[in-house]
């Protein structure tokens, strides 16, 4: 693959990974280099709204996430490239490939968003997370071969959360209730999976915003059962989900009876297992710092 | 002792189920929504439901627990009626937001607060919250 041209996908970023989860994007960018395939950034792109509107009557949510695929739509067409648009964010895949599913469904929808935007989406955008891409365009056993780093010290538990799965009907994932994704990926990686029940539950996403107290009792649940089966650290997809894990874990009181788990993003320990260096990969502004656990998994192997 | 109703509740619960697109009376009461609950929402999903079959808008949409849904879709990918308890919580908080008191905003939560928080927590939740 390195001998040709690397193959280009369209990619959205969104809020987060410009700014919070920078280090997600950086290690995902680097990774995908290493493996194969650039992630090409739409020029143009504006904030997905980062929820999806629920309620039939409120068009005006799709406004945005419609001004993005067809920001993707007129990068495909102009360089003849595959119709996908790579994201990383598990919200921002969960508002856009919502987008893409009504407007597939329900062309009425279609028609009146783009009258109002007075553009043109002619409903060509496949949009596909990042896992996905490697799930099912590279293929979880050609990265197994691309792994350079002998993982297999590290007890890793992988955390989905809801973004990523739900509604199943629309997204099309995985299984909400029993994914397998994120389990392959780590197998792939040859690092020690750790399956443990709280992987699918909510952190508090955006209670954060109202219920900072509930948040940490959500991580409290997710995180102290995570290490009772074993795992040194948690993987996610999902900015919010890192970010509610991983401070949640500054409230000494409700944390008090177990020890630190750190919260990575997959792309993290991904750059680790393919041997890439970490400088820019954020590891030292996590709130619990995962470098002593890596460290850990790397000596003596 | 209020035994009926009334039209205007009667009223607004047409009106929620045209916005959202919902079949309130298809819910049989089984309960999976609220067991699988994470939010600890008391009136509990199902509860609140159960208010808006038998015509109570006003004690749904005043409810405080339809401001804990974190829209995780629990209830939603549960139900076997293909009810979608979310998408009507979500329905509530609207009409709340667009006639009464919004709650949050940035004065209260803080410039500290909102230094530091996650961008796509402040994104969604002002669209919640509103």
């Amino acid at each position: 693959m390195s001998e040709e041209d690397p193959v280009r996908i369209p990619y959205y970023p969104g809020c987060t990974l410009k700014t919070k989860a920078a280090g997600f994007e950086r290690s995902a960018m680097e990774c995908a280099k290493q493996i194969g395939f650039e992630m090409d950034e739409l020029k143009d792109w504006n904030c997905c709204g980062a929820s999806y509107p629920l309620t039939k009557d409120n068009l005006m949510g799709l406004a945005a996430p419609a001004n993005i695929l067809i920001e993707a739509e007129k990068r495909c067409h102009e360089q003849e490239a595959d119709s996908l648009l790579i994201t990383l964010c598990a919200f921002c895949y969960n508002t856009l490939k919502r987008t893409e599913f009504a407007f597939n469904t329900e062309p009425k929808k279609l028609e009146t968003i783009n009258a109002f935007l007075d553009r043109k989406y002619e409903g060509s955008i496949r949009v596909i997370h990042y896992l996905e891409y490697l799930r099912d365009v590279i293929g979880f056993d050609n990265l197994a071969k691309m792994v350079k780093t002998d993982m297999s010290k590290f007890k890793i538990a992988p955390y989905y959360g809801c973004m990523l799965l739900k509604p199943k009907k629309e997204l099309g994932l995985d299984d909400p209730e029993d994914p397998v994704i994120m389990h392959d990926f780590l197998d792939a990686l040859g690092c020690q999976t750790v399956d443990f029940p709280g992987q699918v539950d909510c952190c508090g996403s955006y209670l954060i915003m109202r219920e900072p107290k509930k948040v940490s009792k959500l991580s409290y649940n997710i995180l102290s059962e995570a290490a009772e089966y074993g795992a040194q650290a948690l993987v996610t997809a999902c900015p919010l989900c890192q970010t509610n894990l991983d401070q949640s874990q500054a409230d000494s009181a409700q944390f008090s009876d177990i020890d630190e788990v750190p919260v990575l993003y997959f792309t993290q320990l991904l750059a680790i297992a393919l041997g890439l260096n970490t400088e820019g990969h954020q590891l030292e502004d996590h709130h619990v710092d995962p470098r002593p656990v890596i460290a850990d998994g790397l000596e003596g192997v | 002792m209020l035994i009926s109703p009334g039209e205007k509740n009667l009223k607004a619960i047409r009106e929620l189920e045209l916005g959202t697109g919902e079949t309130i009376s298809d819910c049989y009461q089984c309960g999976k929504c609220t067991a699988g609950c994470p939010a600890e929402m008391d009136p509990a999903p199902s509860v609140l439901i159960q208010y808006l079959k038998l015509g109570f808008f006003e004690q749904a949409v005043n409810a405080e627990s339809i401001w804990s849904c974190m829209t995780c879709l629990t209830c939603s990918e549960r139900c076997p009626k293909n009810v979608n308890p979310a998408a009507i919580i979500e329905g509530l908080k609207l009409r709340h937001l667009r006639t009464q008191d919004s709650r949050v905003s940035a004065e209260l939560l803080g410039h500290e607060f909102l230094a530091n928080a996650t961008q796509q927590a402040v994104v969604s939740g002002f669209r919640k919250f509103l």
